[in-house]
């Protein structure tokens, strides 16, 4: 009995040294594919049988159902180390989350295709998770569900909602900086730098030709002039891309569609033009009025920060942000005659 | 009309001609069209009282009258386009004042002031007869019966206060118009008449501007139907030929431009001259070189007396009755405001390029927009101006005004090192060609072409594209009216967003108005904007009537689970509920002067005494006349405010 054991471990294990050799570790095998092999001696089923199993519980098979039959799948033997480390209820759970991949497995979900007692499962998710062998992720669609996956693996993009996303939520500084660098990069494209040594040669049209902002021809300011409408030098979204996945600033690699979403945001806010129906893009300002901009970013508290559009009537008058001013008429509670703010505004425009 | 527009107008009629014409007028408005007797019933005022005011008004155009043929009624209507074009009148004597100079605004004041006016009456005032004469003393404000320049005097003021620029540019406008003529000499009244005429800016009047509108229309059907040739057709056809014959006749009868006759070779009369002042204050090199090349400046000393030579000595009929052309000069304050885009961002030398295309435009758009009623976005035909041969603007751009170095090189620029090692090439100048020789080349009529066509693309490119090319060719280019209008009018409603709701509501909005009704989710995604804040936005903005929500349930429960929710932004509904917003805004702000003035009531009325008055200085104490400066400042500021509203009214109705 003994001996029949061991004549069984040992081809066993060189059924799964040639399943190794011979198959994509993903493969499924089915009965055939084992027996092709030529490992066993004849087609004794049985002998196959006994095999599989001793592998199955030595963890280094899985068990799968496909197609009405019953196949396999191999199991590296560091994971089946790790397998066999487990206890029964463990093991279930593993399995489990293992089956669901990338997109990951709700907690309530595992309690009922295991059938487990809550108190027992959180006790193996816990275990699980200490060894590290499982981690707990969110899932932007539903922020709420404790959710767990193999540590290896990386989360779906639509269960991590992508690039964007930062434990489940929008990661808007990421987004920020990578919207002010793209806006730069764009800018440096989108302007002509005139050189330092034309400068001083032509300072006198400089100031005659060039935006209000370097007027004052002051060195260390930097002189920029549009391009010509035949230029054809304004960044395409590849450029974009490219210089975005080589400065470093991204952990992850961006694709390219990622960068069109950040593309079309910076157009939203009029950062940015798309030229040739998306083709290239021209940013509106130049790059030192963005630097301008970008540093002037901390906002202090009870300052008003100038806003960009400039103003309008409506914007000035005490009478456009005022709470009260569908219900302000004259001779009312609320009237021009008894309104608060009218006092306070002209002493702030007159500087009285 | 609603209810804050009749609001506005009465008070602007309060404002400029007193109480009892706004009676009057606020009574025409609450009853719409009255004859005399129910006229007076209802406002309850004399018989003198009311013939008092109504003749006054009718000077004004202020009131629209009608006497039918039928029973030998007159009916009295209210006018409020005109009431409402009081607020601008201080804008329009801006504008002409730098176009046309100062003595051009004095005679367009006197025409405002007087309502309209035959050349005779005008000519015969001793305030236009020479040129030098004082300013006309400004009131200090106490009184309000029937001075207008009250209101026009003190928005000039304001704008000073506000806009610096603008007011430097007069400065300087005024130091150099003071340099050239240093003492009183007779005014050159008719030609300016005529320039204004030729600008567009003033209209004949005929009988048919005293009937409203509907009157004007149903009088010429009337007649039309009595014609024998209409009377033999029937039905569908007789009604079709009335309104096409009726519409025939109510045009000729108020035809009334005066621009045609007056035209030189397709320019008006005194255009030439914005060289002078159009660029003296802007750059000082372009007016110390006028003064150096003496035969230039020399042009610009005899471009009246040139006219007087031959045109201009033939005097305007003094039978004609003249009367401001409102809607041409919103067509010149919209060129205004396209002009301020092209400032924002193009090189003022573009911007410069740009401003004389629009000032061609201009002499051909006798309005801004074809319909009546404020156009649905999307749904109004498009409205170009007439095409412009670059050849033209290359002839009115002023000569030394520099083009070239405005633009980088065709190609991107190659590597720092690069650069480095041959700085030549890299040149500013839009061409390798343009490099060569500026000087020498500068006259040359096909380069200045080119490099005026440089400027038209880069004004036509994005994000503004102020200008299209003709569809025909390359050589003319287009404005495209109505689409820039409409770019103005989300920039207004823009700038109240990010101001109430900040930076991230412009994105959320621009969104929405890109992509139509989006929900939630998808919205975020587009904005990439964390779904708290985004919901935090959208709820504030639709509580200030920015974005609606529309549901659409799954299912006939109208369950709130299974619905779904798409936001949505109309810029239309936006738009005219902000307009009621900013007529409502203009009323709060008159009716505090108002109450400011009732403040000082008493104080105000001691310098209005007839010996204080022009001799402040003389009568009041030190503290008296801060108190005076002080109400001067408040009033310019709050009337300030009001024109600044106006500028928003005029964008949101007008262009």
């Amino acid at each position: 009995m003994a001996a029949a054991e061991s004549r069984v471990a040992k081809l066993a294990s060189k059924l799964y040294d040639a399943c190794a050799d011979n198959h994509d570790p993903d493969t499924l095998l089915y009965q055939h594919d084992l027996i092709d092999l030529g490992v066993l001696p004849s087609d004794d089923i049985a002998l196959l049988l006994q095999c599989t199993q001793s592998l199955v519980d030595q963890k280094l098979f899985r068990l799968h159902q496909g197609q009405g039959r019953i196949g396999w799948k191999l199991i590296p033997r560091e994971d089946a180390e790790k397998l066999q480390s487990l206890n029964a209820d463990e093991a279930l759970v593993y399995n489990v989350i293992h089956s669901t991949g990338r997109s990951g497995v709700w907690v309530r979900a595992i309690q009922q295709r295991t059938n487990l007692h809550k108190s027992i499962l959180d006790r193996a998710l816990k275990s699980l998770d200490n060894r590290n062998y499982i981690k707990s992720i969110h899932n932007v669609k539903y922020p709420s569900r404790r959710m767990y996956m193999l540590s290896g693996l990386v989360p779906y993009e639509d269960v991590s909602g992508g690039a964007w996303f930062t434990d489940g939520v929008l990661d808007a500084n990421f987004i920020n900086s990578l919207a002010g660098f793209i806006e730069y990069t764009v800018s440096r494209k989108s302007w002509y730098e005139v050189p330092a040594t034309d400068r001083g040669r032509s300072a006198k049209r400089v100031k005659t030709a060039t935006g209000k902002a370097e007027v004052n021809g002051e060195p260390p300011t930097k002189t920029y002039l549009p391009y010509p409408s035949n230029y054809k030098g304004y960044p395409t979204v590849k450029a974009i891309t490219d210089a975005v996945n080589s400065s470093g600033i991204t952990p992850v690699q961006l694709f390219e569609d990622r960068i069109m979403q950040l593309l079309d945001m910076l157009c939203f806010d009029k950062k940015l033009v798309a030229l040739d129906n998306g083709q290239c893009y021209k940013s509106v300002k130049n790059p030192e009025a963005i630097k301008a901009a970008q540093s002037r970013k901390p906002p202090v508290e009870g300052v008003e920060p100038e806003p960009l559009l400039g103003r309008n009537g409506m914007t000035e008058s005490p009478c456009g942000p005022c709470p009260n001013f569908k219900l302000c008429s004259p001779g009312a509670a609320i009237s021009p005659e008894t309104c608060e703010y009218f006092d306070p505004w002209i002493e702030q425009v007159l500087g009285f | 009309m609603s209810q804050y527009a009749a609001e506005l107008c009465t008070l602007l009629v309060e404002d400029n001609f007193g109480e009892l014409c706004a009676r009057i007028f606020s009574t025409l408005q609450r009853h719409e069209r009255l004859s005399f007797p129910r006229l007076k019933f209802h406002s309850g005022l004399t018989d003198r009282q009311l013939r008092h005011g109504l003749v006054a008004m009718i000077q004004q155009h202020l009131i629209y009258h009608f006497t039918s043929f039928q029973d030998g009624i007159t009916y009295y209507e209210a006018n409020p386009q005109a009431a409402y074009y009081l607020v601008r009148s201080g804008k329009i004597l801006q504008l002409v004042e730098d176009r046309l100079g100062e003595y051009a605004a004095r005679v367009m004041e006197f025409i405002i002031y007087l309502g309209h006016t035959s050349v005779r009456q005008l000519e015969s005032l001793p305030e236009l007869k020479t040129i030098e004469g004082e300013e006309p003393e400004l009131p200090n404000g106490v009184t309000h019966e029937g001075d207008d320049e009250n209101l026009e005097g003190a928005e000039e003021e304001g704008r000073e206060v506000r806009q610096t620029n603008g007011a430097e540019n007069e400065d300087h406008y005024l130091q150099t118009n003071g340099d050239h003529i240093p003492e009183a000499k007779p005014a050159p009244f008719h030609a300016t008449l005529k320039a204004l005429a030729s600008h567009g800016y003033i209209l004949e009047v005929k009988e048919a501007h005293f009937q409203s509108p509907d009157d004007r229309l149903l009088d010429a059907k009337r007649e039309v139907s009595g014609k024998s040739d209409i009377k033999t057709l029937k039905g569908k056809k007789q009604e079709e030929s009335i309104n096409v014959e009726a519409q025939k006749l109510v045009s000729k009868r108020t035809k009334s431009d005066l621009s045609e006759k007056y035209l030189v070779n397709g320019l008006p009369r005194g255009a030439k001259r914005k060289f002078g002042s159009a660029h003296g204050p802007k750059d000082d090199s372009h007016a110390s070189h006028n003064r150096i090349i003496g035969d230039h400046a020399d042009d610009k000393d005899n471009e009246w007396s040139d006219d007087e030579d031959g045109f201009d000595n033939i005097p305007m009929d003094a039978r004609l009755i003249v009367r401001v052309n409102y809607s041409k000069l919103d067509v010149a304050l919209r060129n205004v405001r396209f002009l301020q885009l092209a400032e924002q961002d193009a090189p003022p030398a573009t911007a410069e390029v740009y401003e004389t295309f629009l000032r061609r435009t201009e002499y051909t758009t006798t309005h801004c927009r074809d319909s009546v009623e404020i156009p649905r976005e999307g749904e109004e035909n498009p409205l170009y101006s007439n095409p412009v041969e670059v050849m033209k603007i290359v002839q009115d751009l002023d000569p030394e005004l520099d083009l070239s170095g405005a633009f980088g090189p065709v190609s991107p620029p190659k590597s720092v090192n690069h650069r480095g090692k041959r700085p030549l090439e890299n040149g500013i100048n839009g061409d390798a060609d343009d490099e060569s020789d500026d000087e020498g080349d500068s006259n040359s009529q096909f380069k200045r072409m080119n490099q005026v066509n440089q400027h038209l693309s880069l004004l036509s490119q994005a994000p503004h594209k102020l200008i299209t090319p003709s569809r025909n060719d390359g050589v003319k280019w287009v404005v495209d009216f109505r689409s820039l209008a409409c770019k103005l009018r989300h920039l207004e409603l823009e700038r109240m967003i990010e101001s109430r709701y900040g930076d991230v509501a412009l994105r959320v909005v621009r969104v929405l108005h890109a992509k139509g009704k989006l929900d939630e989710k998808r919205l975020g995604e587009i904005s990439l904007l964390p779904i708290k804040d985004l919901r935090q936005t959208l709820a504030s903005m639709q509580k200030g009537g920015f974005v609606d929500l529309q549901e659409v349930p799954k299912d006939s429960q109208r369950q709130p689970s299974k619905t779904i929710y798409l936001w949505y932004y109309d810029p239309d509904r936006v738009c005219s509920s902000i307009l009621e917003d900013t007529y409502r805004a203009m009323s709060r702000t008159l009716q505090r002067i108002k109450f400011e003035r009732e403040k000082r009531k008493d104080f105000l009325e001691k310098t209005e005494r007839s010996d204080v008055k022009g001799n402040e200085e003389h009568y009041l104490t030190e503290q008296e006349l801060a108190l005076l400066q002080r109400w001067k400042d408040i009033e310019a500021l709050l009337l300030t405010e009001v024109s600044r509203l106006d500028d928003m009214v005029a964008v949101f109705r007008d262009y």
